[in-house]
């Protein structure tokens, strides 16, 4: 073995997590599959980052609405350098967003900006906040060049115009094209597991992640997943810098369940990633992630700022599903077979439908993987309303 | 004032009906409307595979269709039999649209380069280097290339040579395709300005400021400029100073470009509608969701408008009806090219089609 560390992570699985308190099962509800031990291959650090997940602030997590952000599906790029300005130095007690940005960024560092582009345009991170961030970076003294705005497929990038509209001399990368292109992937960084008798069973963590990047800042979104539960800050790192996960998924089943916290411990990943800043300015309560059906998309105009994950995925889990439960729509902890479809364009129509058991669970299994707080009652949830 | 001509390409003329020489086949974007609307396609004359994702436009020209693809090559390919001529390995990804000048292709490249490439032998004439990514395809007029690119500036360099004549910072990065007309050049800007410059010196001659970004590729109609912006509207310029003259809202942005044909313009949105507006006046003639997400431009057939967004679709030009639709070649930023009775199509998973 090189300097390569391999470990098999201890995680507990869906099943496991289900007995251990969450919800419980309704007469109707399906018994799952019990995930398989997961392999992980990764890169050994001399030291870990006290930044990495869950960072400086485990369990704080700032929450910034303002209606003024969100008007007719356009965002308002002044309203929301407001937001983050307020964010930051409400996380960091510090009195500037600059000031609050040296708290996780160095001149010298090499920042990646992992945006979520699935669903775009309808819902992606919104290219407005991406400036704004690129502009709080760039006020810590990182040059322009060493900014590197980043997601997996370059197609949905395309779709959401990042590369058009970012500032001029700002790196956007995407690490793959089609579905089988493994050339942008570290070959000795990988997750290892079979879930359903698949042909390849590793999925690897991208080289910009792996070896290009010194911190990362995670740019989710807010939205419902068909398979996950929700996707958001873990599951943007998660699947957002290993490939070939799809595999997790044979439907109606997924194991995103633990692969989404395992993924996340992995070296350099969970070190790198300092900072999380969720676009809430569009809420996708059913038909994540690639929904363009706006009968879904709520615009909530809200920012969230956290070195959190498991914290701010947990109070996105509450709202989302509370939304669906406002909507008539099952909670995204029902597993019954009813509700199930295999037919797409059913799932896109009716909230009542999904594609898969969905595994909201992930998040606090990734608690207990250490990536940070997944109990409500120890988060600190620190509420601004603009306007 | 200056006037777009529709039926010909002024200095660059195509050597026959069929051939497409740039994005929507000439440089006046009139997307081929000469050409024959077509049946539904029966049947694929030819099918390859390049072996990498192809996320632009081919061009044509005297049987030989160019694609350039994320692999980083330009690929010349018979269209009598789909056997490829030759290739071109440029320095990295391309997803710049190829444009014919003369016997040269010329593309951008993400390695910040613009190649000029020899459309008989596949060997470099040129190149010329930017400090960013080129998306944008080269458009040649009066021997002269202009070009954008990542790096926030328009470049203009001698189209035999790549001698650089001028180059003129602008306040965003450039993915919109200039629009080259007898002296002067208009382009859309990541910063959300549209901008005139003089296509001798680049001086910014006018600039008007749209509500956000643009990587729609601009079209003159007689003294109306045409152009999509981010900020969801479709925008009409007066040409001569930048004047907005009507503006027409859309559901999301728009980044697909326009088709010109007489009086009307056809141009999709990311909300999935095409939209047939009068040039004159920006009236709503109709609007057809085609896809969920529309970023290409459509073309023109004679009586027909043909759009790949999740497949290929045909409209009826004068109603938006849809006429048919194939359920093959993907694309975010590919187009059609029709000659005579067949449609040629590249895809995101690096397909070229010969349908008729």
């Amino acid at each position: 073995m090189d300097r390569r560390t391999f470990v098999r992570r201890t995680c507990i699985g869906s099943a496991g997590l289900l007995v251990g308190g969450l919800p419980a099962l309704g007469s109707n509800e399906v018994v799952l599959p019990v995930a398989p031990p997961i392999d992980v291959h990764e890169a050994p650090l001399a030291k870990k980052s006290q930044l990495g997940m869950p960072g400086l602030f485990p369990g704080r997590v700032v929450e910034i609405a303002d209606r003024r952000s969100i008007v007719a599906n356009r965002v308002s790029q002044p309203i929301v350098h407001d937001m983050l300005e307020r964010g930051l130095k409400e996380l960091t007690g510090e009195s500037s967003a600059q000031a609050a940005m040296t708290k996780f960024i160095e001149p010298k560092d090499v920042v990646g900006i992992k945006i979520n582009p699935s669903g775009a345009p309808a819902c992606c991170s919104s290219p407005e906040l991406v400036r704004e961030i690129i502009s709080t970076v760039r006020s810590v003294g990182v040059p322009a060049r060493n900014i590197v705005v980043y997601d997996r497929f370059g197609d949905e990038m395309d779709q959401g115009s990042y590369h058009a509209v970012l500032p001029p001399g700002i790196r956007v990368v995407n690490i793959q094209d089609g579905l089988l292109d493994a050339s942008g992937y570290d070959a000795n960084v990988y997750c290892q597991a079979s879930f359903f008798g698949e042909w390849e069973t590793r999925s690897y963590m991208a080289s910009v992640v792996a070896n290009g990047l010194d911190k990362i800042i995670n740019v989710p979104t807010f939205k419902d997943h068909s398979a996950s539960g929700v996707t958001g800050c873990l599951k943007n790192v998660a699947y957002g810098t290993f490939n070939n996960v799809a595999r997790s998924h044979v439907a109606p089943y997924t194991f995103t369940n633990p692969l989404i916290g395992v993924m996340c411990t992995v070296e350099p990943l969970r070190s790198k990633v300092v900072l999380n800043i969720m676009d809430g300015m569009r809420m996708v309560w059913h038909g994540g992630p690639l929904t363009q059906n706006q009968e879904f998309i709520y615009a909530t105009g809200l920012l969230m700022v956290s070195t959190d994950p498991v914290a701010m995925d947990t109070i996105e889990l509450e709202a989302i599903d509370k939304k669906r439960l406002e909507q008539g729509a099952p909670s995204v902890w029902e597993h019954k077979a009813s509700s199930i479809t295999t037919d797409n364009r059913e799932f896109y129509q009716d909230a009542s439908k999904n594609l898969f058991y969905r595994q909201p669970g992930h998040i606090a299994a990734a608690g207990k993987l250490g990536l940070g707080v997944s109990d409500m009652k120890q988060i600190d949830h620190r509420r601004l309303q603009i306007s | 004032m200056e006037m777009a001509n529709t039926s010909s390409v002024p200095d660059v003329p195509a050597v026959s009906e069929n051939d497409w020489i740039t994005l929507l086949k000439d440089n006046s974007r009139s997307g081929g409307q000469s050409a024959a609307a077509l049946p539904s396609p029966g049947k694929a004359r030819w099918q390859m595979r390049v072996g990498s994702s192809i996320r632009t436009a081919p061009v044509l020209r005297e049987g030989t269709l160019y694609v350039t693809s994320i692999g980083g090559h330009l690929h010349a390919i018979q269209t009598d039999s789909g056997r490829l001529k030759w290739k071109f390995k440029a320095g990295r990804a391309i997803y710049s649209t190829p444009s014919l000048n003369g016997a040269n292709v010329l593309f951008g490249c993400d390695d910040g380069k613009v190649y000029a490439v020899n459309g008989e032998s596949g060997t470099k004439v040129w190149e010329t280097a930017t400090e960013g990514q080129v998306w944008t395809s080269p458009v040649v007029r009066q021997g002269v290339a202009f070009f954008g690119s990542a790096d926030g500036h328009m470049y203009a360099v001698e189209a035999q040579t790549g001698k650089q004549r001028w180059e003129q910072e602008l306040g965003g990065r450039v993915y919109s395709t200039a629009y080259a007309a007898e002296k002067k050049i208009y382009v859309g800007c990541g910063d959300g300005q549209v901008h005139c410059l003089d296509s001798a010196t680049g001086k910014i001659l006018w600039s008007t400021l749209t509500g956000n970004g643009i990587d729609s590729s601009p079209a003159l109609v007689g003294d109306t400029l045409l152009i999509g912006s981010l900020d969801f509207y479709v925008y009409a310029l007066d040409a001569s100073n930048g004047a907005v003259r009507w503006k027409y809202e859309t559901g999301l942005g728009v980044s697909s470009s326009p088709a010109v044909s007489g009086e009307v313009t056809v141009i999709g949105s990311k909300d999935g509608y095409l939209y047939a507006l009068e040039i004159a006046t920006g009236k709503l003639r109709w609007k057809t969701r085609a896809s969920q997400v529309i970023t290409a431009p459509a073309v023109f057939g004679d009586s027909a408008i043909y759009l790949q967004s999740g497949g290929v679709h045909a409209l009826d030009a004068g109603t938006g009806n849809m006429l048919w639709r194939a359920g093959l070649a993907s694309g975010v930023q590919n187009v059609p090219v029709i000659a005579g009775r067949t449609m040629y199509l590249t895809s995101n998973e690096g397909e070229v089609y010969a349908l008729e």
